[in-house]
């Protein structure tokens, strides 16, 4: 129901309408995989569904991204790669019907999507909206400030905020005046793109999710923004792409690559999957 | 601590496809006009509140223009009986408040708070700055240093003759009954010409001041200023009014603004009404648009109690473009109702308009009559339509009803109302980003409104309301939660 009191959470809440399996609490000790490193995001059967429709989308997704990890999605148009960055961070069109996702060793089912990103889960979204009459600096400063308070680190006031803002700006070759427009008001596909990267940089995620950052971009806009997600990477932080061209690969380098199809990830493997797609297509995997 | 924001059920207009709306105040045959006097004596009028209150003659007015429009006014006066819930125009809009007071007329011109008009001023009108005191210019507050050659901006008294004869002309055919009232009352008129190809280089600011001389024992001062915009063939000009109380006290303010554009000309035409709490501001603004010109309204409503603008904009011309965003904030006891008319008779007009009203008090209310008529000639015509309204507290109340006739076959309209909650894809991109439900709604209701104030571009002036904005919201936080205590 659209409108009701505040505080309904559409966002999959505790107990909203996912299924809730015990938590597994994910430790990297005893892995079989990459050298030992603590596993970040593990989602084990994700099944989720539109929840206006009741339509599935996701049909049980496996997937373990670790600290310092780059991993790929690809997948033909509709096979649900939105869907699942989506719903990882609590979209409140989908739910979930069954499996789990832990982030941190924490169920992130149970949490809200403002606890989810202060846990330090972020969602470059595919197409980001506008929202006229909200400052991207007071925007920025605010998530910046939500997630400082969750940490129990000082707020930074306004002028703190430009020292914290003004280098990362400068990183994403972005012109200052960006600052004072409203969120993505009137932004170009490209200059959207780079904004979410800017939220990416202010709030130093640990798991960044990008929904194809590389569509609207120019050719140098590509290489800025990739050159600005490198430059992001530390040893405790994982990237998830999501993309259809191997171009951005090239300049983020992935360990991993998946391929989803109709709402499971079906192959996974190093960036030959991707060269065998552009040679021929999604037809020569499938029958590989 | 927060807002409940719901969805109300009393969008009583039905909120499209209602009826469309017909004029129905009474207004008879205008009895005949003497010469040498008032037009008609006080006892021949039918109204009594009017007669009370509107019909005692001004003193006479040595200025031809002025003259001519009391009394024209004066004599429909005779016949005009003060509106109620029972004429559709005015449906929504009880005038109680007015017509159960008592009007005082300031007499002698009052002082105003030198720190007042300071804090009104903002720098890109540096020298170009007028200002009314209950609807009189007056030269020694004003600063009109940096008018461009040719241009005038004064008072009625020195006005070209070529405007004065054409004051009142489009109030007189398609104004309300308080446009009548206000060319009773008027005692001066601000006249701003440019001739052809001018262009006024700054804002044009016009601070409408109420003074509340006069008042007390019931009695609202009341005052009634009025502007004439007359720009030339490809002229260019930004006027931005705002009406503002001399203190917490409530007036009356019968305000008109009538806008005479010429072949290609461009007019800005920023209104804000900030007046004291309880007031009642009752203004029209009619607009003549001649072909290829371009008039551009941003209004925004915070104040008064019982508020009301009717806008009139007849594009007279082909390739004439219309635009108008107004903001209107009904808190507690408030009203803003807001009456447009546009009517396009030829091909290839634009007309665009947007509506945004939040209600944030259960004795609030907005109405909106929005009228567009796309007639057979206008041929090509792009018209748009939308009306947002955030209602923060059961009861709270909107009647809106954006009408949009299309008898031309070929243009492109479209048209809605939306009576609201916050848009829930806008919240989850804040929590998206770590911002808490409750800020992001704060948030997202402060600047519901900005997509328009800010459109009025100048800095101290988009704050102000801002800051009025953001002191109502918190008025309407703190009540919700002391009643849900
Ligand atoms: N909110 C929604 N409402 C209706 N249908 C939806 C919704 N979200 C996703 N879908 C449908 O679910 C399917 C998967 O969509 P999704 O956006 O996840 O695909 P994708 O893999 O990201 O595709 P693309 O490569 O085109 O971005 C599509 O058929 C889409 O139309
Ligand atoms: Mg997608």
């Amino acid at each position: 129901m659209r409108g009701a009191a505040f505080g309904c959470n559409r966002a999959g809440g505790p107990g909203c309408r996912m299924m809730r399996r015990t938590t597994v609490p994910c430790r990297a000790s005893g892995s079989s995989n990459g050298a030992g490193r603590p596993v970040l995001l593990e989602v084990k059967g994700l099944e989720a569904k539109i929840a206006a429709t009741g339509q599935q989308i996701l049909r049980g997704v496996d997937l373990t991204v670790r600290e310092g990890e780059v991993h790929a999605i690809m997948g033909k148009n509709g096979s649900g790669k939105s869907t699942l960055s989506k719903v990882l961070v609590g979209h409140p069109d989908y739910e979930v019907t069954a499996g789990t996702a832990t982030f941190k060793g924490r169920d992130l089912f149970a949490l809200e999507p403002e606890e989810r990103s202060h846990d330090g889960l972020f969602l470059s979204f595919q197409s980001p909206i506008e929202i006229p009459g909200v400052s991207n600096v007071d925007f920025l400063r605010m998530a910046c400030n939500a997630r400082r308070k969750s940490k129990g680190q000082a707020e930074l006031d306004p002028l703190e905020f430009y020292a914290h803002v003004v280098p990362k700006l400068e990183m994403l070759k972005m012109d200052p005046t960006f600052l004072n427009r409203n969120v993505n008001e009137g932004f170009s596909g490209g200059e959207k793109k780079r904004n979410e990267i800017l939220q990416l940089a202010v709030l130093e995620s640990e798991m960044s999710i990008l929904d194809e950052i590389d569509s609207g971009l120019d050719i140098d806009a590509l290489r800025d923004v990739a050159a600005a997600v490198n430059g992001l990477k530390r040893p405790d932080t994982s990237v998830l792409m999501v993309t259809h061209y191997k171009r951005l690969l090239d300049y983020i380098r992935p360990e991993y690559v998946h391929i989803m199809e109709a709402g499971r990830i079906t192959q996974t493997g190093g960036m030959d999957l991707v060269d065998q797609l552009e040679a021929g297509g999604y037809a020569t995997l499938s029958t590989a | 601590m927060s807002y409940g924001v719901m969805q109300r059920s009393r969008c009583s207009a039905g909120c499209r496809g209602a009826r469309p709306s017909a004029t129905t105040l009474s207004r008879r045959a205008p009895a005949p006009l003497r010469a040498n006097a008032p037009a008609v004596s006080a006892s021949a009028v039918e109204d009594a509140w009017i007669r009370a209150n509107v019909a005692e003659p001004a003193a006479p007015s040595p200025v031809a223009g002025l003259a001519a429009l009391r009394s024209s006014c004066s004599e429909a006066l005779a016949s005009l009986r003060m509106p109620t819930t029972r004429n559709e125009e005015y449906r929504f809009t009880d005038v109680a408040a007015l017509t159960s007071a008592k009007l005082a007329r300031p007499t002698a011109a009052a002082a105003v708070d030198a720190a007042l008009l300071d804090s009104l001023r903002f720098p890109e009108a540096g020298g170009s700055a007028a200002v009314l005191v209950d609807g009189v210019l007056r030269p020694e507050l004003s600063d009109l240093a940096s008018l461009p050659r040719g241009a005038y901006v004064g008072g009625a008294a020195g006005a070209p003759a070529a405007a004065l004869e054409r004051l009142g002309h489009l109030s007189n055919a398609r104004g309300g009954p308080f446009a009548v009232v206000n060319g009773v009352l008027a005692g001066d008129a601000v006249v701003v010409v440019l001739p052809d190809g001018a262009r006024l280089a700054r804002p044009l600011h016009i601070i409408h001041v109420a003074s509340g001389a006069g008042a007390g024992q019931g009695a609202l001062s009341a005052s009634a200023p009025r502007l004439l915009v007359a720009l030339g063939r490809g002229a260019e000009a930004e006027v931005v009014e705002e009406f503002v109380s001399a203190d917490s006290g409530a007036t009356a303010v019968f305000a008109v603004a009538e806008v005479l554009l010429g072949p290609g000309a461009s007019l800005k035409h920023g209104y804000v009404q900030r007046e004291a709490a309880g007031s009642v501001h009752l203004k029209s603004t009619l607009v003549d648009q001649a072909e290829g010109s371009s008039y551009n309204l941003v209004e925004a409503r915070v104040g008064g109690g019982l508020s009301r603008h009717d806008v009139g904009v007849a594009q007279c011309g082909p390739d004439t473009a219309t635009r108008m965003r107004h903001f209107l904030l009904a808190g507690a006891g408030q009203l803003q109702d807001l009456h447009s008319k546009l009517v396009l008779d030829h091909p290839r007009g634009e007309a665009e308009q947007l509506h945004k009203c939040i209600v944030s008090h259960a004795s609030g209310r907005g109405v909106f009559d929005g009228n567009v008529k796309v007639n057979r000639l206008a041929q090509k015509t792009d018209a748009g339509q939308l009306s947002r309204n955030l209602l923060l507290v059961p009861r709270a109340t909107v009647n809106v009803k954006p009408n949009l006739q299309i008898i031309a076959d070929d243009v492109k309209c479209t048209h809605g109302a939306a009576i609201s909650d916050l848009s829930e894809e806008e919240l989850f991109y804040f929590r998206a980003r770590g911002i808490p439900a409750e800020v992001a709604r704060q948030s997202l209701v402060y600047s519901f409104g900005a997509e328009v104030v800010q459109a009025l571009r100048y800095d101290r002036l988009v704050a102000r309301i801002q800051a009025d904005v953001v002191a109502a919201l918190q008025v309407a936080e703190a009540s919700i939660a002391g009643a849900s205590k």
